[in-house]
């Protein structure tokens, strides 16, 4: 899988399950910062959703890895099989 | 002391739970350190990676009349209601209007949600689904004909109930409260709960490892009687009830505040309710749930309430026994509590090891956290205290003297309505429905509903971060409450956070959303649940998240009757002002119409065909929705900050006739009683009343009852007095409409609203006209729930 098309699956992901705003979402935004809000339910709903769907575990992961979807998608390429 | 016409006492106890199928049983078990906490047989656990529960064992649940009309969250209830009503030496009460249920629950009929999902959508399962079946079918089995209240705020549903049992007593309208909890082991709080990753696989160690909890069922039913009664009947008396506190932490939807602070404010209002020091109590039986933030934000709350004036208080947790059990909870521990005072001994929290006790010591100091084996200690008070989703957190004292409790301590102040909110079919805003209201705008559909844009949160200033994570309720519920607030100019700050408080009524509440994630997992297993959605599925989710969005950090309650919960959230609202709990209240009333709404209104054959109005004859209504809140306070503390007045709430009243769950046929004699208790408590007389604001939607069967009732109460006066129903814009929008019923009699008494449509009764035939409201002085609203209760409020200039 390219990597622009986890992203875009990503993006899709945090549109339709965590209720964010797509025109503020760009690859790059802070996922956790003041204006999209994360938290810790809403990571671990992105933990379950990258492992159901790119079979990458990201339990335990260092926090850095959840900055954006950039750094996720980073680390799913990295990381999968 | 505490005047013997304020004093509540205990004269029953029941139970039900892991450890015991009635009180004798559990208490033995708990003496004897014995956990309930097994591996569940009772659900599939499959992927799950935590497979313990502690479940009820009994096979004499069904030993009720008409079994297949309740779900099991009613069985535990009424089993437990039974033991008690027996221990207390009661028995059946032939609809005695001085005698309530008053039940928590959080998860309500889930069981039946599921059975109607999996099973072929059988309608009748729909009855049972709602947390308001609960006390109905309470109350229904042993004709308890007063009020009937349900309260759905998640885990702190139970302690909230038996605090709500002594409001009631010690504001007169009540000589016995049936008070307690229940809830059963279920699918979606199991798949909830593992996707918060929130289970302890290894069973909950509170105050220990805190890895997480372990979820429980059952139920507790502790009767609370006023003295007056229980001495005329020489009834048995365990201990009395003194002061309760509940605040709101304004800070997360499932995580409480780190600081516990709010957690203390609730028990620093229990403390100075009850009129006792803080070094009189011997024991207090925590939330104790095992996860990490809860047990860390207790122990902090305890050390520094506690720690100067009460530094080796007794502290324990007996979820280790029961397991979490939810809404049942606060009752099943008051239990605990109760059987600890009157026998003095305090029970343990268990599975500590050598090692573990003293990992505890560092972090408790000389606090006596009861460890492994319960111990004799005499006691003069405990306390019980429980904390929920939605950021609630109750505390409530029980004592074997009378204390010094402080109640109506404001009884003589005025209660001003100074401010609305609207959020409904036809506008969402008051301004907007004004406007509907005027061009004459009517449901183009059989089915409708509100709709929350981001216009509305940019115009509040909502921000994203915030909004994303709402459920349709909880938008319809935050719109209509921070434009309430807007109305009234109120700036909630940090000196007055704690001055103001929420009653949020709702009719079904979390169902939808609980209907959807019982959807999503049928699907994708248990283990599949999603933790961005559970947290919706508890009923006080919706005033939870308008708690963090306001910084409300006052009083916080959610009540689930049905209909009239948006009547009665007023009602309770000017109960907490007198008290003299809160300056202000927000009481508000909250329901919505989403898909699987429609469906059940549809399979139960109430939901019309095509758009009915008010006093059609018709065989169904028009699914509708919203949010209505209104803003109340004293009308002191209205002139201090120069709010605009709308009307004045005089008084309110509240009737019931026992009829199946489900049903309101037979039960319209309650409506006039309801009214007539209302016009008692406001001091007014029929004669005074200009014109009525009345919950007909078009279902023949519902009009009949609201127009004969009114035939009976006002005779020959009926002819010429206008009625006001907003479902013919709105639809049955349940606790929105009834709610939205109040704010248009407010609105028309301060003349926002100069003209509306007015049916006329007269000759048994319905006839419509405009009509002023320039001269109305003072107005009746009305509302139903099915099982026959009814609510009447009364506002005036």
């Amino acid at each position: 899988m390219a990597n622009e098309e986890i992203k875009s699956k990503l993006k899709a992901f945090f549109m339709s399950d965590l209720g964010v705003d797509g025109d503020v979402l760009n690859y790059d935004t802070p996922l956790f910062g003041e204006e999209i809000g994360l938290d810790s339910v809403d990571s671990l709903e992105i933990i379950s959703f990258v492992d159901d769907n790119f079979g990458v575990s990201m339990t335990g992961v260092a926090k850095e890895n959840f900055q954006s979807i950039d750094t996720i998608a980073a680390f799913i390429e990295k990381n999968k099989a | 002391m505490t005047s013997n016409n304020r004093r509540c006492v205990v004269s029953g106890l029941g139970v039900i739970c892991a450890v015991g199928n009635n009180v004798e049983e559990t208490w033995k078990n708990a003496l004897n350190s014995v956990s309930g906490i097994h591996k569940t047989t009772s659900l599939d656990t499959k992927n799950c990676y935590a497979d313990l529960a502690a479940e009820v064992h009994c096979d004499t649940l069904d030993d009720i009349e008409c079994p297949d009309e309740k779900d099991r969250a009613s069985k535990l209830c009424i089993k437990a209601m039974k033991e008690a009503l027996n221990d207390a030496g009661l028995g059946d009460f032939a609809d005695s209007s001085r005698v309530s249920v008053i039940i928590g629950s959080c998860v309500g009929g889930v069981l039946s949600i599921e059975k109607y999902h999996r099973g072929g959508k059988d309608a009748n399962e729909i009855p049972k689904m709602p947390i308001a079946a609960i006390a109905s079918q309470v109350a229904e089995s042993c004709h308890a004909g007063g009020i009937v209240t349900n309260v759905g705020n998640a885990c702190a549903a139970g302690t909230i109930s038996i605090a709500l049992a002594c409001d009631l007593i010690r504001a007169g309208r009540a000589d016995v409260v049936i008070a307690g909890g229940s809830d059963s082991f279920a699918s979606v709080p199991y798949s909830g709960f593992l996707s918060l990753h929130a289970l302890d696989e290894n069973g909950c160690s509170p105050f220990n490892h805190c890895n997480g909890i372990t979820l429980g069922e059952g139920a507790g039913i502790v009767i609370v009687e006023s003295l007056e009664h229980a001495e005329k009947r020489n009834a048995k008396r365990y201990c009395e009830v003194l002061g309760a506190g509940v605040t709101s932490d304004a800070h997360h939807i499932t995580a409480p505040r780190e600081d516990g602070i709010c957690l203390l404010e609730a028990m620093n209002r229990a403390v100075k309710n009850s009129g006792i020091k803080k070094s009189d109590i011997g024991y207090l039986n925590a939330h104790g749930t095992g996860t990490g933030k809860n047990d860390n934000a207790e122990i902090n709350a305890f050390l520094k309430f506690f720690g100067e004036e009460n530094p080796t208080l007794s502290v324990s947790s007996t979820k280790v026994m029961t397991g979490h059990c939810l809404g049942a909870a606060g009752a099943i521990e008051a239990v605990f509590s109760i059987k600890a005072l009157t026998t003095n001994t305090v029970l343990p929290t268990l599975h500590y090891s050598a090692e573990d006790s003293v990992a505890l010591k560092e972090k408790v100091g000389q606090m006596d956290y009861v460890q492994n084996t319960p111990r004799s200690k005499e006691l003069e008070c405990v306390m019980s205290n429980n904390v929920a989703f939605g950021g609630t957190n109750a505390s409530i004292v029980f004592s074997k003297n009378p204390g010094d409790v402080q109640s109506l301590v404001a009884k003589d102040k005025k209660i001003a309505v100074t401010g609305i909110g609207i959020v409904s079919p036809i506008g969402n805003s008051k301004e907007a429905y004004l406007e509907s209201v005027k061009s004459g705008k009517l449901p183009e559909t059989a089915s409708i509903c509100s709709t929350v844009t981001n216009d509305d949160y940019k115009e509040l200033g909502i921000k994203m971060a915030f909004y994303r994570k709402l459920d349709n309720l909880g938008q319809l519920q935050t719109v209509s409450g921070m434009r309430a607030l807007k109305d009234a100019n109120f700036t909630v700050t940090e000196d007055n956070a704690k001055q103001i408080g929420i009653i949020v009524g709702t009719s079904e509440g979390g169902l939808g959303a609980t209907y959807d994630f019982q959807e999503l997992i049928t699907e994708e297993g248990n283990a599949g649940g999603s933790a961005f959605k559970f947290p919706h599925t508890v009923y006080n989710a919706a005033g939870g998240y308008l708690s963090i969005l306001s910084g409300i950090k006052g009083y916080g309650v959610t009540i689930t009757t049905g209909p009239l919960s948006g009547l009665d959230s007023i009602g309770y609202s000017m109960n907490v002002i007198h008290d003299g709990q809160e300056d202000a209240m927000m009481a508000t009333g909250t329901d919505e119409n989403i898909p699987i709404i429609t469906e059940l209104c549809q399979k139960l054959n109430v939901a019309a065909d095509k758009v009915v109005e008010p006093y059609s004859d018709s065989n169904g209504f028009v699914v509708g929705d919203g949010s209505v809140s209104v803003i109340l306070e004293t009308e002191d503390y209205a002139k201090a900050r120069g709010a605009k007045v709308y009307c004045y709430a005089l008084g309110y009243g509240n009737g019931r006739k026992n009829v199946k769950f489900g049903h309101i046929s037979g039960s319209g004699e309650a409506l006039d009683m309801a009214i007539n208790d209302a016009l008692k408590n406001a001091g007014v007389s029929i004669d005074e009343i200009d014109a009525v604001c009345g919950f007909a939607n078009g279902f023949k069967t519902l009009d009949d009852i609201e127009r004969a009732a009114y035939a009976r109460v006002f005779g020959d006066k009926l002819a010429s007095l206008p009625l006001f129903q907003v479902k013919e814009r709105v639809g049955e929008g349940r606790a929105a409409s009834a709610t939205l019923a109040a704010a248009e009699a407010a609105l028309m008494l301060s003349g926002e609203l100069a003209e509306e449509n007015a049916y006329f009764i007269a000759n048994g035939g319905v006839s419509k006209k405009k009509v002023a409201t320039s001269g109305f002085k003072k107005i009746l609203v009305t509302s139903f729930a099915t099982g026959g209760s009814y609510s009447a409020v009364i506002l005036g200039k």
